[in-house]
C-alpha cells in the first residue's frame, strides 16, 4: 500500500511484502511480533526498501507463494528489487527490528514459540552471507514494534506499548 | 498455496456451522465465568486473518491481551482470543475485582486470570467441535500476550504457517449487551486439520 503526499511516499509493509522506492518516502512496519522489519538506504541514489519477514525459511516441499515472507527467499529479492531501484550494496546501510517472542505469560510459552528467535538469526545469516552488515539490530524481547524509516532525515524508529518511540539509528550517518 | 485453496459452499456453510456451534459454548462458558451476559456476532471466515482481526479491534497498534493455545490430536491448529485493553480492563474487574491501570502493571495474578478465561473458552469451543464430529481436539496450555493487536495476531499465524499449510481463519466478535466488553475470536485450523473435520460431517467432496 502506498500513499503519495506532497513530500513523501508512505508505504505500509505488510506481512511477506517488500516495498523499494527512490526519492522521499516513509516505511512503516506496523506492529511486528515474531517478524522482522528489515531496511536499506543508499544515499548517494536515494533509494531504499523495506521487507516484512514472517519466516526463517522457505519449506522445501511447498510452494513459495510470496518470497518476502521467509527470510532466504526475501532477502534476496529485496536485494534484487533494491539493487534493480539503483541501490549499489557497497553504500547500503541497514537496520532491521522484530522478532519478538510476544506471549511471555504462560507455562509453554518459552518453551514453544520461537519463530521470532528463528527469524533473527535467519536474517543475520542471509545478510552475512551477502556480504552486507547491518549499522543497527533491535530484536528479541517480548515487545511488539512498529518500524518506520523516513528516507528524508534517514531516521529509523522503532515503537513499542511499553517505551513509546525511540530512535534506532540513522542510515543517512 | 495458501490463498489459492477454496472451498464449496456446503463446507464454508460447515465452517460457519461450527464457529456458531463452537462459540456458542464458549459464549455460555464466558457469560457463567464472568456472571455477566455475553453475546457473538456472526462468525466471518477469511483467508488473510491479520488485517481483520487488526481492523475488527480498532488498528494494528491497539493494544490487546491476547490469549492463544495450539490445537493438538486428530485436528490441529491454532485459536486465540483477543479482547482490546479496556475490555481486559472490564474482564479482570468482574474476575478479580480490580484491574491494572496500565499495561506495564499487568503481572502474575492478571495474566493467571486472563490463561483462565482462555482454557475456559478455548476448550468449550473445541469440546463442541468434539461432540459434533468424534475427533479428538485437545487445547493445549494457553500463553498471554498484552501487546498490539497485529503484533499478537501476526505471531499466531507465523507459529501456524510454519507448521502446516493454512486455508482460512475463522473471526468472530462476542460481546457482552451494551457492547462495553468485547473479545475477538481467532480459529486457524490446519488444512488437513479441515479436510478431516469436512469428512466426519459427510462433506468431504468440493461442492
Amino acid at each position: 500500500m502506498a500513499i503519495t503526499t506532497a513530500s513523501s511516499t508512505q508505504f505500509l509493509v505488510g506481512m511477506s511484502e517488500i516495498h523499494v522506492a527512490k526519492g522521499p518516502a516513509i516505511f512503516t512496519c506496523l506492529g511486528l511480533g515474531s517478524c522482522i522489519g528489515l531496511a536499506a538506504l543508499d544515499v548517494t541514489t536515494d533509494v531504499a526498501g523495506m521487507i516484512h519477514i514472517m519466516l526463517p525459511e522457505a519449506f522445501p516441499d511447498k510452494p513459495v507463494d510470496k518470497l518476502g515472507k521467509f527470510a532466504d527467499t526475501g532477502i534476496k529479492e529485496w536485494l534484487r528489487l533494491l539493487e534493480r531501484a539503483g541501490a549499489q550494496t557497497s553504500r547500503m546501510k541497514i537496520a532491521y527490528a522484530g522478532g519478538a517472542q510476544v506471549f511471555k505469560f504462560g507455562a509453554n510459552a518459552d518453551s514453544r514459540l520461537d519463530v521470532g528467535a528463528r527469524n533473527a538469526t535467519a536474517v543475520a545469516e542471509h545478510l552475512k552471507r551477502l556480504g552486507l552488515r547491518a549499522l543497527a539490530i533491535d530484536v528479541g524481547g517480548s515487545s511488539g514494534r512498529t518500524v518506520t524509516l523516513d528516507t528524508v532525515t534517514g531516521l529509523m524508529r522503532v515503537r513499542t506499548v511499553a517505551a513509546g518511540e525511540k530512535e534506532l539509528v540513522n542510515l543517512r550517518k | 498455496m495458501g490463498n489459492s485453496i477454496t472451498f464449496g459452499p456446503l463446507q464454508m456453510s460447515a465452517v460457519h456451522e461450527m464457529a456458531n456451534i463452537g462459540l456458542g459454548h464458549a459464549t455460555t462458558a464466558l457469560s457463567e465465568l464472568t456472571g455477566h451476559s455475553f453475546n457473538m456476532s456472526i462468525p466471518s471466515v477469511d483467508s488473510v486473518p491479520v488485517n481483520t482481526i487488526s481492523a475488527l479491534v480498532g488498528g494494528e497498534e491497539t493494544v490487546c491481551v491476547g490469549v492463544f493455545m495450539p490445537i493438538e490430536g486428530d485436528v490441529e491448529g491454532h485459536i486465540a482470543f483477543l479482547f482490546p485493553w479496556g475490555s481486559a480492563q472490564r474482564i479482570w474487574t468482574l474476575l478479580i475485582g480490580s484491574a491494572p491501570a496500565e499495561v506495564s502493571a499487568v503481572g502474575e495474578l492478571e495474566a493467571s486470570a486472563m490463561l483462565e478465561v482462555g482454557n475456559i473458552l478455548n476448550s468449550s469451543f473445541l469440546n463442541a467441535l468434539s461432540d459434533m464430529t468424534g475427533l479428538a481436539l485437545h487445547a493445549t496450555p494457553p500463553m498471554v500476550s498484552v501487546e498490539m493487536a497485529s503484533a499478537i495476531a501476526q505471531s499466531i499465524v507465523a507459529e501456524a504457517e510454519q507448521r502446516e499449510v493454512v486455508a482460512l481463519a475463522i473471526e468472530t466478535a462476542i460481546f457482552d449487551e451494551a457492547e462495553a466488553t468485547r473479545g475477538y475470536f481467532l480459529c486457524i485450523p490446519t488444512l488437513a486439520g479441515l479436510q478431516l473435520l469436512f469428512e466426519r460431517l459427510g462433506i468431504a467432496e468440493a461442492a
